[in-house]
């Protein structure tokens, strides 16, 4: 409630700013004009064969300018500072997930380890409560490492080793290991087509992309899951089709999912977990191998196609993409060297 | 034998964490009590629907409906039942929305086991205690003022309104020791079942809420009356 006050008292700060910029230029107008049309009178009655000057044009047109690029970088100031504000409220709600997110399985952990001392808890009982603490204990090293990786990624250390694959058998493992790690079996998930062509790729950062889009895919349906991966080719670029049979995502957030921080608030949605950063860094990610991710779903309960546009290896990008093999290849040789050493 | 007077009350757990809600629900069970777990919004407002229950405990970051929304809901269909939000949310704000949507107890994640089954008992004995005591008298009538204490609608000469659930109980508490001075630390023992070491002002704040809502002049009390320095006492025979 306090800050949508602030954006209001900010909007209306700005457009007082600028009615007053814009009243200031009339103003200024219209002293010019009447005085130097009283001047022309004045110095006709005064002295007929004094010549007036026509009005110095020159600084009449530098001062509009001025002026107009004041405005203009007040717009810019104040478009900045409402992305600024955007942003601040996003990591809001971030922290308070993420505080969701690791309160949750700690809770659990000290609960169960509260019952284990002051009860008399069986022994098949016992076992199964160790094995939830072993399982919570995971999930709070995930959430604790996902959030370390924000830093990594945004210094772009989370990409950084490139390498040449065949484009159809790469994509094949990485999306059958993420289906292995969420347990679909090949009823869940299926892939389709084919892709004769060799692809970059730094295969530990393009796990996490597929990984969070399956992911997505099991949180965001209700169950049987259904994946269907369809692989082809563009021109320069190979494109990966990952549809879910989901409950889809409405027009107007389509472009912002891929956003920081960002989350969706939907009463349909039946979990309301996250942080808010996977699909940022499956787009990042995507950024970084020279691509682009796009979604398009028809709307609600329509499910979710997410596009992924890769470059086709010596076709597209590659002066980008020699740099990344480049960049590996320098780093794996100074690797090789402190091994030797 | 307090015990034994809980054992068998029924709690609608809502907690969408499996691995908590399988941790509560045999700690719950293991103290007597009947459990049904309900993961999410709407089958906590269909179980709580369709069954009795004698306490929620009630998580608030929920899918479909969050807890504020869920209390809201109860407490529109049954002022009285006692409601225990357990949340990882701590702050302030939050903890205000919830006691002010009549959650009557208010416990942060991580929370201790025992503090967490204490709660709960003093909870259920409140409850039991109250409706006891307003079965034999449902109504109560003082002056202007009518008080029925199992809808909690109240009375002022032509004035209607409800009373929450915590003031009925002070009420209750202070008719059923009419004429008799009541402490505080009496009132927070008996009423909010916590040691007097908070703030005794909680208890000033109630007895104020009290005389708006049925002296006159609530500035000058004829039925809640201070006793300097060591309570209040409630009398309405003149």
């Amino acid at each position: 409630m306090k800050k949508r006050r602030s954006l209001l008292f900010l909007i209306i700060a700005f457009i007082f700013a600028q009615i007053a910029w814009m009243g200031l230029l009339g103003l200024w107008i219209y002293w010019y004009v009447s005085n130097y049309l009283m001047f022309k009178q004045v110095g006709n009655k005064l002295s007929p064969q004094i010549v007036i000057d026509s009005p110095n044009v020159g600084i009449f047109v530098i001062g509009i300018i001025s002026i107009v690029l004041i405005a203009v970088a007040m717009f810019f100031i104040f478009r900045n500072l409402t992305v600024q504000m955007k942003v601040t409220r996003l990591y809001d709600n971030f922290i308070a997930n993420v505080t969701h997110e690791l309160k949750s399985p700690l809770s659990s952990i000290q609960l169960y380890l509260e019952t284990l001392s002051i009860k008399s808890v069986r022994a098949e009982k016992q076992k199964e409560f160790l094995d939830i603490m072993i399982k919570d204990a995971s999930r709070l090293k995930k959430l604790i490492n996902s959030i370390l990786e924000i830093s990594r990624l945004e210094q772009k250390r989370i990409a950084h080793n490139y390498h040449v694959y065949n484009a159809d058998s790469i994509i094949r493992q990485l999306v059958s290991d993420a289906a292995e790690q969420f347990r679909l079996s090949e009823k869940n998930i299926k892939i389709e087509g084919e892709l004769q062509c060799k692809c970059v790729i730094d295969k530990d950062a393009m796990q996490i992309v597929f990984d969070n889009l399956t992911d997505n895919a099991i949180k965001y349906s209700m169950p049987p899951v259904k994946i269907n991966v369809k692989l082809s080719l563009l021109s320069k670029r190979i494109l990966i089709e990952h549809i879910d049979n989901g409950i889809g995502i409405e027009t107007k957030n389509q472009k912002n999912i891929f956003n920081k921080f960002q989350r969706i608030d939907n009463k349909n949605i039946p979990n309301v977990k996250g942080t808010g950063l996977g699909l940022y860094w499956v787009r990042e990610i995507i950024k970084f191998h020279g691509g682009k991710i796009t979604v398009v779903s028809e709307g609600e309960n329509k499910g979710s196609c997410f596009r992924i546009e890769l470059p086709i290896y010596k076709t597209s990008k590659k002066f980008y993409i020699n740099k990344l093999l480049r960049q590996t290849a320098r780093k794996e040789k100074i690797m090789e060297n402190a091994d030797g050493e | 034998m307090e015990n034994d007077l809980t054992k068998g009350e029924k709690i609608l757990l809502v907690e969408d964490e499996e691995t908590l809600a399988i941790g509560l629900e045999y700690n719950l069970s293991d103290e007597g009590y009947i459990v049904d777990w309900a993961k999410d919004g709407k089958q906590a407002l269909n179980l709580f629907n369709a069954t009795e229950y004698d306490l929620i405990i009630l998580d608030i970051m929920l899918p479909y409906y969050n807890g504020f929304e869920i209390a809201e809901q109860v407490r529109a269909k049954y002022p009285q039942m006692p409601i225990l939000m357990l949340t990882a949310r701590t702050s302030a704000e939050d903890k205000v929305r919830g006691l002010e949507l009549g959650a009557d107890d208010y416990l942060t994640k991580p929370f201790h086991l025992q503090e967490l089954l204490l709660r709960i008992k003093g909870m259920l004995k409140r409850k039991m205690w109250y409706k006891s005591s307003s079965e034999s008298q449902p109504v109560y009538r003082f002056g202007k003022n009518e008080i029925n204490f199992e809808n909690l609608h109240c009375k002022n000469g032509a004035k209607n309104f409800m009373l929450t659930q915590r003031e009925a109980m002070v009420l209750k508490y202070l008719l059923e020791n009419k004429g008799k001075i009541v402490s505080r630390k009496e009132l927070l023992e008996n009423v909010w079942h916590i040691s007097s070491e908070i703030e005794t002002r909680t208890v000033d704040n109630f007895i104020s809420r009290l005389r708006k809502y049925f002296e006159e002049d609530p500035n000058t009390p004829v039925y809640f009356k201070s006793i300097r320095s060591v309570g209040y006492s409630f009398n309405d025979e003149k």
